[in-house]
């Protein structure tokens, strides 16, 4: 009889705590989610009734701040975006996975060569990239050019590429390809054939990567870019000026700005935190 | 190979070049003294008596030491209160991703929504419960603290995240037996869950110090280094310096003395994570 009350009473100890967690972990949801949605609402409301306190939860939404967006230069500079991240992402597959491919395969051990270079290149502040750029570009006529900027991010990914795509390619047996030197084909032919198939979820993976770091840059957009390679987080501040900030095109900016990054974050989320903390000097 | 000549390319020659600019006057306004070498050491010289480039490093290390604590702590806490072996948990996970994953600059302008005076939501809330409506952006510590506010927002996922997935590696029969013998909540997580999360809280917390001098999207956006010169950091300064006022010798001379800070921070950081690793 004792014994059953006491059970209860650490049940409902048990029950409080958990309601007190639940309270908790929806306060640290609402934290982290709650700004987010506030924007895109935003967007969708008409400057009057984004302006009105208390806020209408129930409104009727509206496109008006994207459609007026669009026809301004913002869908340029969302095309400009999606120029330099693909570019970045092409050059940075095309010349990172042959080099993955020879540091797995040949066995050098410079694994703690390219963390400490990932590292580096991580360490220096934009502004070290910045200025050495922004120079170089002026005397090769590269600002304001989406080539340029691609260049710029091939910095910061290709070892970030290189990283992730060579873990992959550790991972496969060489036998298949021992398999495929036998039937007669050659070191490339092996590797186009039987050995890059079979790591897609690694080259996918790290080329989501570099187009997602890409896309998010605002910095070197900045600096780099004027009228003509301007990318869409630099032309979002375009609608900020001394008459003040045109709020609803630059909720309606911002969101289209954010959706790509949002998609593309939910195919690589098994693989976020180990991208983010590449190189890290740990084992 | 090809990717090894791109690479040095695109990571030494920038350092050698910088190196060198620094040591010019260079001046954007006078187009020929970028090959002015007659002053090397001037920025140098200059740096040390420059207040504002003081006051930046002050107003760094502030933002530095408050965000990587908040985001360590925070994290912390919540990687606990996740703590919880259910399916549930992947779709939390999932929605926790959201604020680091959003161009920085996203992040930035969600934050002037909801600090900016004429639309602020915060500001409406805290009317309603009769409590003061302060000028966020306007008031020099304020303005540090929205900044920091921000940034704490945008981050703390990424130990939350990191500090959870370390939390789950741990084999649910050491909390038996801890029980077993009769060890207290506070006991079990300072020999059973500390020790398993460590390194990933050193790795984390190193990371977070060397990208907190990436702010420069929240300062441009927020505050503009203002008022006056109270969000100014390091970073945001060199970039004023060379690309607002044309400096461009003199904003090298920053970027370089920063370069050196960071990477010293870094290897400090790095030996102690080295030597608490070991000493498990």
């Amino acid at each position: 009889m004792r014994l059953s009350s006491a059970v209860r009473g650490s049940r409902r100890k048990a029950g409080l705590a958990s309601i007190g967690r639940l309270l908790l972990t929806g306060g640290f949801l609402s934290f982290a989610l709650g700004p987010v949605v506030w924007l895109v609402q935003m967007s969708l409301k008409t400057e009057a009734e984004a302006f009105r306190m208390p806020p209408q939860l129930l409104f009727a939404p509206s496109v008006r701040n994207y459609v007026e967006l669009m026809r301004g230069p913002f869908l340029g500079a969302i095309l400009n975006s999606f120029k330099a991240s693909t570019l970045t992402t092409v050059l940075c597959l095309a010349l990172g996975i042959p080099a993955a491919y020879a540091l797995a395969r040949a066995q050098l051990r410079r694994e703690r060569a390219i963390r400490v270079w990932i590292l580096s290149s991580r360490m220096a502040p934009p502004i070290a990239f910045a200025l050495p750029f922004y120079l170089a570009f002026r005397a090769l006529g590269l600002i304001d050019t989406v080539l340029g900027l691609s260049v710029v991010y091939l910095t910061f990914n290709l070892s970030l590429v290189i990283w992730l795509t060579q873990v992959f390619f550790e991972g496969l047996p060489r036998s298949l390809e021992e398999a495929a030197y036998v039937d007669g084909a050659s070191t490339w032919q092996a590797f186009v054939r039987v050995t890059l198939p079979l790591a897609v979820p690694g080259v996918l993976t790290a080329g989501i990567f570099s187009f997602l770091i890409a896309w998010n840059d605002f910095f070197f957009a900045l600096i780099l870019t004027r009228a003509r390679a301007q990318t869409a987080p630099v032309a979002i501040m375009g609608y900020e000026s001394f008459l003040g900030w045109e709020w609803g095109k630059i909720a309606a900016g911002s969101t289209l700005v954010m959706a790509p990054s949002l998609l593309f974050a939910l195919f690589v989320r098994k693989y976020l935190i180990s991208g983010l903390t590449s190189g890290a000097l740990k084992d | 190979m090809p990717a090894l000549a791109v690479l040095t390319a695109v990571s030494i020659l920038p350092f050698i070049f910088l190196v060198a600019v620094s040591l010019t006057s260079f001046d954007l306004a006078r187009p020929t003294t970028w090959t002015d070498f007659s002053a090397p050491f001037a920025g140098y010289r200059r740096v040390l008596h420059d207040t504002r480039f003081a006051n930046s490093l002050v107003v760094q290390a502030q933002l530095s030491i408050a965000t990587v604590t908040l985001q360590l702590g925070l994290g912390l806490v919540g990687a606990l209160l996740l703590n919880v072996r259910t399916r549930f948990v992947t779709v939390l996970r999932i929605l926790f991703l959201i604020p680091m994953v959003l161009p920085p600059i996203v992040g930035a302008i969600i934050w002037k929504v909801l600090l900016a005076p004429e639309i602020s939501p915060v500001n409406w809330l805290l009317g309603v419960v009769h409590l003061p409506q302060p000028a966020w952006l306007a008031h020099p510590r304020l303005a540090l603290a929205a900044i920091v506010v921000a940034d704490v927002w945008q981050w703390f996922p990424f130990p939350m995240l990191s500090v959870l997935a370390a939390l789950q590696m741990i084999p649910l029969e050491l909390y038996d037996a801890a029980r077993v013998d009769g060890a207290s909540s506070p006991r079990i997580f300072r020999h059973i869950v500390l020790p398993f999360i460590q390194p990933t809280l050193y790795v984390v917390a190193l990371f977070r110090i060397i990208d907190s001098v990436k702010a420069f999207p929240l300062i441009y956006v927020l505050t503009q280094g203002g008022p006056g010169t109270a969000t100014e950091a390091t970073n945001y300064y060199a970039y004023l310096q060379g690309f607002s006022f044309g400096f461009i010798g003199y904003s090298s001379t920053m970027a370089l003395i920063m370069l050196v800070m960071t990477f010293v921070l870094s290897t400090v950081v790095v030996r102690g994570l080295g030597r608490a690793v070991e000493v498990e």
